[in-house]
């Protein structure tokens, strides 16, 4: 309960910080969008009879806005400067913070790039089943726990290398080659498909943006929520080991 | 001096080589998936693909090599840190020193893979490049370079009206729609990519012209759009010399 109520203040609290920067974050919007956007026109030109590729993208453009997450630049950079020695200090898990400024940024790209799918789906003249939108939700969520578990996990890099901004770089190159932006799953081949649907990427974004788009009745809400214990765990431990090896300024 | 930089730090340098790898290799593995499904992409066939997505990638080597490290971040590293005020001292060009003075030579690992990809195409294609197509696509090249220069100072002579606005994170959006020839998009995005922000002119053209020729207005379009580019960017950068009073003033 505390948690939650100390989440919920700083949720408050970084939203309204970073009220004073829409500009940068309707810049990190375009960044959200250009990949599907791409794939959009891509998928769009290969089967332009089909409406399912319009209904899709349009999906995959809201779950990416829905579930960006930026722990290499507002976590690591702070192991960086020194600065995190600050939320060690604090009396609440240095997570809080993270996560609020994650759900902040979050909530600003959703609002400010809603324009934008509005948009695609009015010139795409695409119709959403509701019922499988709102069967979506759960994926929703689950696929943006997965995505802060792995940009978090990648960004704990930073404990040990200054090239964090490489390795999450890598991380999002994954994610968009298996998780469905830059081909939707079902037209991989074969035996990438069969990778792919294994990976945790795919339930990131791919697998809500099916379920809301109606290409798919049902996924297994198993399979992401077992990929969210590993992350977790696996985070878990990395934390442990990057803390035991920072050394704060002037110690 | 920035080459011995770089070294010093070897695994850096790992990590940067690796990245211009997989990141080549996630862009030409997004394309081979389409081509597993189709024949041609908006009239391209592979190989005309893989001649686009090399010279995309020279480019941008050639941008991350001796571009960004001066002019990425601009109203940041170049105002704010009072780097540009120092340059004003030095009996050089601002507008050089500023925008070419400093290099990441690693990053020509990105040219060395773009030309190995452009390679790969050139030998899948149906048939070689004639000798006017390999000069069209030098022609342009180097016209996309400069226009690649021109629109890097652009963007960073807005800090000089604009000094809060930061543009680094649009503009290196925007420019991954170059890795995809201009003929995907719906007309009112090519029409911008092509007259407005021309990235057209960055891949798509020169490609198009070594695989096929380039007629002479093709060509005169590339140097005009260099020069007009060119001579815009130094024009803004002068007028913006002219409001700037210093990094603390």
């Amino acid at each position: 309960m505390r948690t939650a109520v100390l989440l919920g203040f700083r949720l408050r609290q970084e939203v309204l910080e970073w009220s004073g920067a829409w500009w940068f974050l309707l810049t990190l919007v375009v960044q959200a969008v250009v990949a599907p956007l791409i794939g959009l026109f891509v998928w769009s030109a290969v089967s332009p009879d089909d409406p399912a590729i319009g209904r899709y993208y349009t999906a995959v453009i809201l779950v990416t806005l829905m579930t960006e997450s930026f722990e290499q630049h507002t976590f690591s950079e702070r192991i960086y400067n020194g600065t995190l020695s600050h939320e060690l200090l604090r009396p609440q898990p240095v997570v809080i913070g993270v996560i609020g400024m994650n759900l902040a940024i979050r909530a600003w790209l959703t609002v400010l790039g809603a324009p934008i799918v509005l948009l695609t789906g009015i010139a795409l003249q695409v119709g959403f089943d509701w019922w499988s939108v709102l069967r979506s939700t759960p994926y929703l969520v689950l696929a943006a726990v997965l995505v802060f578990l792995w940009t978090f996990l990648l960004s704990l890099t930073a404990f040990w290398t200054d090239r964090v901004h490489a390795v999450v770089g890598f991380g999002s190159q994954l994610v968009f080659l298996f998780g469905g932006t830059a081909a939707p799953i079902a037209l991989l081949p074969d035996g990438l498909r069969r990778v792919a649907e294994v990976l945790p990427f795919y339930g990131m974004i791919g697998l809500p943006a099916e379920i809301a788009a109606g290409t798919r009745a049902g996924g297994s809400l198993l399979y992401q929520l077992a990929w969210v214990v590993l992350l977790v765990g696996v985070v878990a431990v990395l934390w442990r080991a990057g803390v035991r090896r920072y050394t704060a300024v002037g110690s | 001096m920035s080459l011995r930089r770089s070294l010093a730090f070897r695994v850096n340098l790992v990590f940067d080589v690796l990245l211009a790898f997989t990141g080549l290799g996630t862009a030409i593995a997004a394309v081979l998936i389409v081509f597993s499904r189709a024949d041609s992409l908006a009239g391209w066939s592979k190989a005309e693909f893989l001649v686009l997505i090399g010279t995309y990638q020279l480019i941008t080597g050639l941008r991350t090599t001796f571009i960004d490290p001066n002019l990425a971040w601009f109203p940041e590293s170049g105002i704010r840190s009072g780097k540009l005020d120092g340059y004003l001292l030095q009996p050089a060009s601002s507008l050089f020193l500023s925008s070419l003075s400093q290099s990441s030579p690693l990053q020509l690992i990105q040219v060395v893979l773009g030309v190995g990809v452009l390679s790969w195409g050139i030998g899948v294609a149906d048939r070689p490049p004639s000798a006017g197509g390999v000069v069209s696509w030098l022609v342009l090249v180097v016209a996309g370079t400069v226009v690649t220069w021109a629109l890097s100072v652009l963007l960073a002579s807005l800090a000089f009206w604009a000094p809060k606005l930061q543009l680094d994170v649009f503009y290196h959006s925007a420019w991954q729609l170059g890795r995809y020839p201009t003929d995907v998009f719906a007309r009112p995005l090519r029409v911008l990519l092509t007259y407005v922000f021309p990235m057209a002119l960055i891949a798509s053209v020169p490609s198009s012209a070594l695989l096929h020729g380039a007629q002479p207005s093709t060509i005169l379009a590339g140097i005009t759009a260099a020069a007009g580019t060119g001579a815009l960017a130094f024009l803004t950068w002068q007028a913006g010399l002219r409001r700037y009073t210093g990094a603390t003033s």
